[in-house]
């Protein structure tokens, strides 16, 4: 299950984690290491901790125990002011885009480079904003307010903002959730061209199998905290685990299924009524 | 036995609540103390001055209509009120001391901040908590910037400042509100009206009114923008916040207001002796 040993770069390194809410283990011990320029999609059920451990990587979570190195630098205990530096250097897509719904779509775009560079040249920077917001395929829409948007342009438009600053990691949570299988497909696309174009380093969260085929170097599952399976996209599919094959086939547990069948489930409104 | 499975599960429950008593006041400390040294910062640079002028337009500007009639209504009634009593003792000129005083030093300010704390602090908890249930704020920190320093201090710096400047308007109000009623419909001879309050309303009273708007302003953002930071996820958490942000802010406004009484009149006093000398 640990990772094959470490021939490429490994820009993202996570020791030991564990990571609990109240009684509920979330990450169980996870030990993972992410090679430069590759995309590693990791895939489970819904709140398995998928999206809890791509926020330990840029420590907008911290973990309980366990370390996170980026670059050979520990950053789990970092300052918030010393992590401000690194989350630059790193994209974060969330799941619902999480726009700022106050500014339209340009100055979404331009917020992190406002934040961390002297802008002396106003031309160069609606430049910069034109060439993402066209990189997503929404640069007719500078002017428009998030609330305007669908979910797809939303999420295209938060993608082009998590690559403002040109990151050398991107974290993407569902990318393709709520999407319609064509708008999935044109997110996929542009995960695939942002790694060729400009070679970075991507970890995808999705349990959209489709997407994770397409786009995915590697494929970690998560279950119950911990790494169920780990490999390459066939490895994943001849994966022997019937957890892991229940999963990637998306096939109802047996415990559903019978409480599906169970007594009572068949109760009428009108039995109610009587 | 179960007596004593009883008492123990209570203690239990008690310590419980005292554990997250404490927890959540130091977590309330580390966030105004984090607003505050935020706010010193932003207040250095240029850069961050149009986010403050933003919020100064949607927290004080905005606020003017609110607290002005707040303000006139408060005179006018004080005028109505007191009226039959002064007039009983033969004494209604006195009115304009009774309603000035009443207004600059406790009525105004009060009022005015209990005012801005529904308009503001009501606006401010949502927006904030709103950011915070769509990940706005999470988002913020991921692109590398203290969502403190961008979102809380400018909000914090246009209260600290316009509180005081929108009680001012609250007072001015209040008096005009205080003279019509009593002047052209009681009947109150104008000069004596205004000779009256002048004597009796100090420049200490309307200082002290002013005072008290720097404290409450604090109090209004620093409550508002810690419930927005800490609601709990989806709507009705986000309501919850603002109900607890307004009558948390109106509590401490009230105490603030009590603690500021006593102070000013122990250094009233202590500074009286001082003017008999001067």
């Amino acid at each position: 299950m640990e990772n094959k040993t470490s021939k490429p770069e490994e820009i993202i390194v996570l020791k030991n984690i564990n990571k609990s809410f109240g009684s509920n283990v979330v990450l169980d011990d996870i030990s993972l290491s992410f090679e430069k320029g590759k995309t590693t999609v990791i895939i489970g059920p819904s709140g398995c901790g998928k999206t809890v451990l791509i926020k330990h990587i840029i420590v907008l979570l911290r973990p309980d125990s366990g370390r996170v190195y980026f670059h050979n630098i520990r950053i789990d205990n970092m300052q918030e002011k010393q992590l401000d530096a690194i989350r630059t250097r790193m994209g974060f897509l969330f799941q619902g885009g999480a726009l700022f719904d106050s500014m339209n779509v340009y100055e979404n775009i331009v917020f992190p480079v406002k934040q961390h560079v002297k802008i002396k040249n106003r031309e160069k920077l609606h430049d910069l904003a034109r060439t993402k917001l066209a990189m997503v395929g929404m640069e007719s829409f500078a002017n428009a307010f998030p609330a305007k948007l669908s979910g797809g342009q939303k999420k295209r438009v938060a993608l082009a903002r998590a690559i403002a600053l040109s990151p050398e990691v991107i974290l993407y949570d569902e990318p393709t959730t709520g999407l319609d299988p064509i708008r999935s497909d044109v997110i996929n696309e542009l995960i695939l061209k942002l790694k060729r174009e400009l070679g970075v380093t991507s970890i995808v969260v999705t349990h959209d199998m489709t997407s994770a085929y397409k786009i995915a170097d590697r494929i970690i599952m998560l279950h119950n905290g911990k790494v169920a399976a780990d490999g390459n996209a066939d490895y994943i599919r001849n994966h022997s685990s019937p957890v892991v094959q229940q999963f990637i086939n998306g096939q109802a547990d047996e415990d559903d299924l019978r409480a599906l069948r169970a007594p009572g489930s068949d109760i009428k409104i009108s039995d109610i009524e009587q | 036995m179960s007596n004593g499975n009883g008492n123990s599960s209570l203690l239990a429950k008690f310590g419980a609540s005292v554990i997250e008593t404490i927890y959540h006041s130091g977590r309330f400390a580390r966030f105004q103390w984090a607003a505050i040294t935020a706010s010193c910062s932003v207040c250095l640079k240029p850069a961050m001055y149009p986010l403050i002028l933003n919020q100064m337009l949607a927290i004080g500007v905005r606020s003017v209509p609110v607290v002005a009639i707040t303000g006139a209504f408060v005179g006018m009634v004080l005028a109505i009120q007191a009226y039959d009593q002064l007039a009983g003792l033969g004494i209604e000129e006195h009115l304009g001391v009774l309603i000035n005083l009443s207004v600059v030093k406790e009525l105004g300010p009060v009022l005015a901040a209990v005012m801005l704390a529904g308009r503001v602090g009501g606006a401010l908890t949502a927006e904030l908590g709103t950011m915070n249930v769509t990940e706005q704020i999470l988002a913020v920190q991921s692109m590398g910037t203290n969502p403190i320093r961008y979102l809380v201090a400018p909000r914090w710096i246009a209260c600290l400042f316009l509180t005081p400047v929108l009680i001012i308007y609250g007072d001015f109000l209040g008096m005009l509100g205080g003279y019509l009623i009593s002047v052209p419909y009681l009947g109150i001879n104008n000069a004596a009206y205004w000779n009256f309050s002048a004597s009796g309303v100090e420049f200490w009273d309307i200082s002290i009114g002013i005072v008290k708007g720097f404290f409450f302003g604090v109090a209004i953002a620093g409550v508002s923008c810690y419930k927005g930071f800490h609601c709990k996820q989806g709507a009705q958490g986000v309501g919850e916040a603002c109900t607890e942000a307004f009558v948390g802010s109106f509590i401490i406004i009230l105490a603030i207001d009590f603690v500021l009484v006593v102070v000013s009149k122990a250094v009233y006093s202590s500074l009286w002796p001082l003017r008999m000398l001067l």
